[in-house]
């Protein structure tokens, strides 16, 4: 049965074009990989290069302060005869237009392009922070719900679809669910409805009226909390399924409820992977521009959520013996309309005429959201890390 | 089946199991179960897998409730002669008077201190000294205080495989049961610490019941006062252990024992 080789050697592959079928399936899906890679690359390089030069100064302190703490403004360009560009904002104009005299050859106004990004970076800030405190109480609940208590069966397969379908929803008609919902008809306390409200409870010392919340950040929060609710819910309930049932069998063993197991022996080991999922909404949060474009957002604003034309409180006193006052001005916040990054850099690139000092303030506020964004991403992995790290079994 | 003639010479048995049918849906996975369990014995379940032990031994802590649509369809359980299936047996009771420990060791990734406290601590213990003593006497039942007293406040899951496994233990029996369950809680480990759990339930026994379920049959042999065997389901034979294992009664038993199952 020892049949002699014909051939030195016995494992030569055969000439069927398998190795050439090989090789062009790796090269294939390598550059497929590249062309991702390297279309993200560009992507910050852009950002990077454009943005940076706003953000930066070559001397101290290296960053450009009044970037990123004052206001947006307009934009004012004078030019003299010499050709010589003078930026300056409303109020100096005339200054600069009295000192350059005969000198003066032309003015420009730019929208929005002075000054800085401090009111929507406040505006989102405040959005993320409501946001993600609804979404969190909801979808945790929501997901400790559905995955320790439901039972299996037809009911737990629609909240599933239902929630599948929410993240499936395109963020524009969030907003017009917000400003129908929220803007227009949330319930408020109120000592006398408005015309508009849809429907008002006396309940005596005050009326409950559904006349909604306006244009403000509790609208916009709640909105957004809606957005990035399939994800926290998803990702929490993985979470809790992830928590091994050996601690839940132990726990209900040594006599626990269902709660105090929940409470004790479920939740703590998953809250490093919820906590981890969320920071991950807060950045989506942070970026959705439709949502609050009708329920919180302003193109311009003059004011920070908390500059308001208010009696300043009786100086003598401490904040305490006016806490009423002091509480009620600090949610007051809340009740304003405020302006918001992505909304802002929106504005900023289709709705005014551009040109080099717009498209300056355009970059600088896409680069701070940049960096804004990827610091709390990272800081996700970070803590993902840590926590992992601590809880391992 | 016979109530005790003379309650005053021989205690109740601690878990009585009568006429007991059990189902997981449709299928019926124990058949017309009686058992008796003494107190401060060893009683041991062995038998073939799938032959419902584990599911009986789940039985007399309501274990099952969690499996959804398994039930008690026919028969009752008794523990300390109430019906555990009365309406008004409050499941956390019960569970806190029958301890259980599981096959596979898993402790919390919570300190040592934590994992055996944890009983206490639901069971609404607040006081600390309660909790140090409880934790200490509970470790010491367990044989792991000369080991863990200086490092408490350990992770429990830096311990080893036999270590956990015994830390599970001493978290079981720190809420004081009356009756200690364990299902097979040595099979994941090494004959060493096999060996020191085995050591232990000897011990167990002078303070709680145990019923210990495993497919070891030298393990029933060496740890078990009573054993009963298994098949199918079905209760085959249940003896003293040293008669069960020397003189079977019924055929079944002999042939498992041997080796030689037809």
């Amino acid at each position: 049965m020892n049949s002699v080789p014909t051939n030195d050697n016995p494992f030569a592959g055969d000439n069927s074009g398998i190795q050439q079928r090989e090789t062009a399936a790796r090269w294939a899906l390598r550059v497929g990989s590249y062309i991702v890679v390297l279309t993200t690359v560009a992507i910050m390089l852009h950002i990077f290069v454009k943005g940076a030069p706003v953000v930066f100064r070559s001397q101290w302190p290296f960053v450009n302060t009044q970037f990123l703490t004052e206001l947006p403004a307009t934009l004012h360009v004078i030019e003299d005869q010499q050709g010589n560009h003078i930026e300056t904002d409303v109020n100096g104009a005339d200054a600069v237009k009295k000192k350059l005299g005969d000198n003066f050859r032309a003015e420009k106004t730019i929208s929005y392009s002075g000054g800085g990004i401090l009111g929507p970076i406040v505006g989102t800030a405040l959005l993320v922070v409501v946001s993600v405190g609804v979404a969190l109480f909801l979808g945790v609940a929501c997901a400790i719900y559905l995955s320790e208590y439901a039972k299996h069966g037809k009911f737990l397969e629609m909240v599933r679809l239902a929630i599948l379908n929410l993240a499936g929803v395109p963020s524009v008609v969030f907003g017009l669910f917000g400003l129908g919902a929220f803007v227009l008809t949330a319930p408020r306390f109120v000592a006398m409805p408005a015309e508009r409200s849809v429907f008002a409870i006396p309940l005596g010392f005050t009326t409950l009226s559904f006349e909604g919340w306006d244009t403000c950040v509790l609208s916009g929060g709640f909105t957004l909390a809606f957005v990035i609710l399939p994800v926290i819910i998803t990702a929490s309930e993985q979470c809790l399924q992830a928590v091994p049932q050996g601690f839940r069998e132990t726990s209900m063993a040594l006599g626990a409820t269902r709660w105090q197991t929940i409470r004790y022996s479920v939740l703590p080991f998953a809250t490093p992977g919820i906590l981890t999922s969320s920071i991950l909404g807060i950045a989506r949060a942070a970026g959705e521009t439709a949502p609050i474009m009708f329920t919180a957002a302003l193109a311009f604003k003059d004011k920070l959520p908390w500059q308001k034309d208010l009696p300043p409180l009786p100086a003598d006193a401490s904040i305490f013996a006016h806490w009423e006052q002091s509480v009620s001005r600090f949610l007051g916040i809340f009740t304003e309309s405020v302006q918001a990054l992505p909304y802002h850099i929106y504005t900023l690139a289709a709705k005014i005429p551009q040109n080099e000092y717009a498209e300056r303030a355009q970059y600088g506020s896409v680069f701070v959201f940049l960096v804004l964004v990827a610091s709390l991403a990272a800081s996700s992995v970070l803590l993902r890390k840590r926590l992992r790290a601590k809880y391992r079994w | 089946m016979t109530p005790a003639t003379n309650p005053e010479s021989i205690p109740p048995p601690v878990v009585q199991v009568r006429d007991m049918d059990f189902c997981y849906g449709t299928s019926k996975a124990l058949f017309d179960i009686n058992l008796k369990v003494e107190y401060h014995r060893v009683t041991a379940l062995i038998g073939p897998s799938g032959c419902g032990k584990s599911t009986l031994l789940r039985c007399i802590n309501r274990m099952n409730d969690r499996v959804l649509s398994a039930r008690v369809t026919k028969g009752e359980v008794l523990v300390k002669g109430k019906n555990i299936h009365d309406a008004d047996v409050d499941l956390t009771q019960l569970r806190k008077q029958v301890g259980m420990v599981f096959q596979k060791s898993n402790p919390f990734p919570k300190s040592i201190y934590e994992n055996v406290a944890y009983g206490l601590r639901i069971h609404g213990e607040k006081n600390k000294s309660v909790l140090d003593e409880a934790v200490e006497r509970s470790l010491t039942h367990a044989a792991l205080w000369e080991e863990l007293k200086d490092r408490l406040n350990a992770n429990a899951l830096a311990l080893s495989g036999g270590q956990q496994q015994r830390l599970c233990i001493a978290r079981a029996i720190a809420t004081v049961p009356d009756v200690l369950l364990m299902d097979e809680p040595c099979s994941a480990l090494d004959p060493i610490s096999t060996l020191k759990i085995e050591e232990l339930m000897h011990q167990l026994a002078h303070e709680f019941t145990v019923v210990i379920v495993t497919h070891n049959m030298q393990q029933a042999v060496r740890v078990s006062d009573y054993t009963a065997f298994l098949h199918l389901g079905k209760l085959v034979e249940f003896a003293p252990t040293e008669e069960l294992f020397t003189n079977p009664r019924e055929k079944l038993t002999e042939a498992y024992l041997r080796g030689t199952f037809s």
